[in-house]
């Protein structure tokens, strides 16, 4: 699914989402400037930074519900703007940090909405949809709460379905904004093992996070993000270092390995060795 | 939801529940038709009003059917769909069971129309048109007000809300200079009212339905993912700003039709979206059932003040009001305990 399948005759390195020369702005406030960023075809892309860094910005840039100021995000080496809007969300979906259940929806028929770049006017619902549905429910396993309000699911189960309606886009690109907020811990690994399931099925994701453990556990390719731009990118295990976090987020710390999984772990010093008037400034 | 297909490249989903519901009220629509058209002194006798209907015959019969009830029985069910459909739109666009396109000042645009011209330049143009116009000077200055279009629903309201109260002192003011009988017929108009439509008048509607309600149905879709917040639907390819934009144009142009028709008649179009909502028990717009409840909703009213005893013929406007009043307390005591007010 996630081989492209005329893209050989370009540069067959070309990554299938990138962006160049990226200036973001809300009105006047510049967010993000100049950025580049080419994500790795098929791999598990998290972007951290502090707050405000722009990272929710560049997922929305990416996914082309914001228009950059300057610079170009393209698909497949072509300008995504020259897309038409259904054309982009066919092949990339993303999850906004807090999309709005409608009253009274049933978690089928939410999901049965991210069929909607595949439906017409004269095709509102083919068998095609019928199975993209049956098998988003499956893979997310809401498959038994399918005829529940979605309202009534519990904060896991809600993000569940959420991004059951994404994946019954059938995009090979997964963009999620901040998917484990507001839930549990237990809901925030049960959330990031689907996504990482998914991207082991094929999928190319690219994931804004906070936690930075979680980041590097899950993550294949590391983006770091400060001020608008990116500091430092790459594997994990080369990027998270303790000088890195420190000059980043202003949080002295040790990184170790990760005793579960090996991945880095950032942990934060005693507040006694921390730099006084550092400590609460994130 | 069942779908119903032909082949592999044709299908369309359709809520079963609607359907029975849609029914159910087209019936209910029939049956109130038959009584605005037989009840009263002046009404045919029901065996006689197939054959009427049918036949166009002269006298009495002919007179009540095609002067005086038939038109403003028509008008009465077009101008309750229309107030349904730009409801439904525009309540869905704002995402509030509060919107409606009469908070963006269209009635009172209307009202304002009427009063200047009826009574500062009277005999200029007739009133419908001097409302038309009231209405389109209303949205205009919304359009521009807001400083971004109609692509912000808040600041649609908040403008709206502006607008109106200039076109409500306009109003006020036309009135205080005016004399006693002329007030009056102002008055009447001002409140919303069916007596005396013709032909004419159901033609404005008709036209209007025409172009604006495939539009509204073409949004439908779009408009479902619009419920999800603007960020999901432009990632789900739907363009959040322009399917905003073009419904409420279809809802401004929608009601003031309707409003340059039958005046504005209040609480229709708020209240037919959310009983079809209700009844419906589905998200989206529920277009066509608004319509049909909208519909139901006005000629019920209207067949109320016509048979009511008294006296003297209120405007459908006013019992709309009163009925709309209560709901609206309703509407909000419900929201208040739901915690989202």
């Amino acid at each position: 699914m996630a081989s492209t399948p005329a893209a050989s005759t370009p540069a067959a390195s070309a990554p299938i989402l990138a962006a160049t020369g990226l200036r973001l702005a809300w009105g006047d406030r510049v967010v993000v400037d100049d950025l580049t960023i080419a994500v790795p075809d098929g791999g598990f892309t998290v972007i951290v930074g502090p707050n405000a860094c722009g990272k929710s910005t560049l997922l929305r840039a990416l996914a082309r519900t914001i228009s950059p100021v300057a610079g170009e995000v393209t698909l497949d080496g072509r300008p995504i703007r020259s897309y038409r809007g259904k054309e982009v969300a066919r092949r990339l979906a993303m999850l906004p940090q807090s999309p709005i259940a409608p009253d009274s929806i049933t978690v089928r028929s939410l999901v049965g909405r991210g069929r909607y770049p595949h439906q017409g006017l004269f095709n509102q619902w083919s068998r095609a949809d019928e199975a993209a549905v049956a098998g988003a429910l499956d893979a997310t396993s809401v498959d038994l709460l399918a005829d529940r309000p979605v309202a009534e699911l519990s904060g896991g189960q809600r993000q569940r379905a959420w991004i059951a309606m994404v994946l019954a886009q059938q995009t090979e690109l997964l963009l999620l904004d901040e998917p484990t907020t507001f839930l549990d811990i237990a809901h925030q690994y049960d959330v990031l093992d689907l996504c990482a399931r998914l991207h082991r099925e094929g999928r190319t994701l690219v994931v804004v996070l906070h936690d930075l453990n979680q980041a590097a556990r899950y993550a294949t390719h590391l983006v770091v993000m400060l001020d608008g731009t990116i500091v430092a990118e790459g594997a994990p295990a080369e990027v998270l270092t303790a000088a890195l976090v420190e000059s980043v987020f202003g949080l002295p710390c040790r990184v170790l390995p990760d005793p579960e999984t090996g991945t880095p772990m950032v942990v934060p010093l005693g507040a006694s060795s921390r730099a006084p008037g550092r400590a609460g400034s994130v | 939801m069942s779908i119903i297909r032909w082949g592999e490249r044709i299908s369309v989903r359709v809520s079963k529940r609607s359907l029975v519901i849609g029914a159910v009220a087209a019936l209910v629509l029939l049956v109130i038709s038959v009584l605005t058209l037989t009840a009263g002194d002046l009404g045919i006798a029901l065996p006689n009003l197939l054959p009427a209907v049918v036949s166009s015959p002269g006298g009495k019969e002919g007179f009540v059917l095609e002067r005086l009830r038939g038109p403003r029985l028509v008008v009465a069910v077009l101008t309750g769909a229309a107030f349904g459909i730009s409801g439904a739109l525009f309540q869905t666009v704002t995402r509030n069971p509060l919107g409606s396109p009469d908070i963006i000042g269209i009635g009172v645009g209307a009202g304002a129309g009427a009063a200047a011209f009826g009574l500062v330049w009277p005999g200029i143009l007739p009133l419908p048109v001097g409302a038309l116009i009231g209405a389109l000077v209303a949205i205009v200055l919304v359009w521009f007000g807001t400083g971004r279009g109609f692509s912000s629903p808040s600041r649609v309201i908040i403008v709206g809300i502006g607008v109106s109260a200039m076109g409500l002192s306009f109003i006020q003011y036309v009135i205080a200079r005016a004399g006693r009988e002329e007030a009056t017929v102002l008055a009447a108009y001002l409140n919303g009212s069916l007596a005396s439509r013709d032909w004419a008048d159901a033609a404005i509607i008709v036209g209007a339905l025409l172009v604006l309600v495939p539009a509204a149905l073409l949004l439908g879709r779009r408009l479902a993912l619009i419920e999800m917040g603007d960020e999901a639907a432009d990632a789900l390819g739907a363009n959040a700003r322009g399917t905003r934009t073009w419904s409420i144009l279809v809802a401004v142009g929608l009601s003031t039709a309707a409003v340059s028709v039958a005046g504005p008649i209040a609480f229709v179009a708020l209240a037919s979206p959310q009983v079809a909502k209700r009844l419906a028990r589905s998200p989206g717009a529920n277009i066509a059932l608004s319509a049909v409840m909208g519909a139901v909703m006005l000629t019920l009213a209207d067949l109320a003040v016509q048979q009511a005893p008294f006296g003297v013929q209120l405007p459908v406007g006013i019992l709309t009001a009163v009925i709309g009043g209560l709901y609206l307390g309703y509407l909000l005591v419900r929201e208040w305990k739901k915690g989202t007010l």
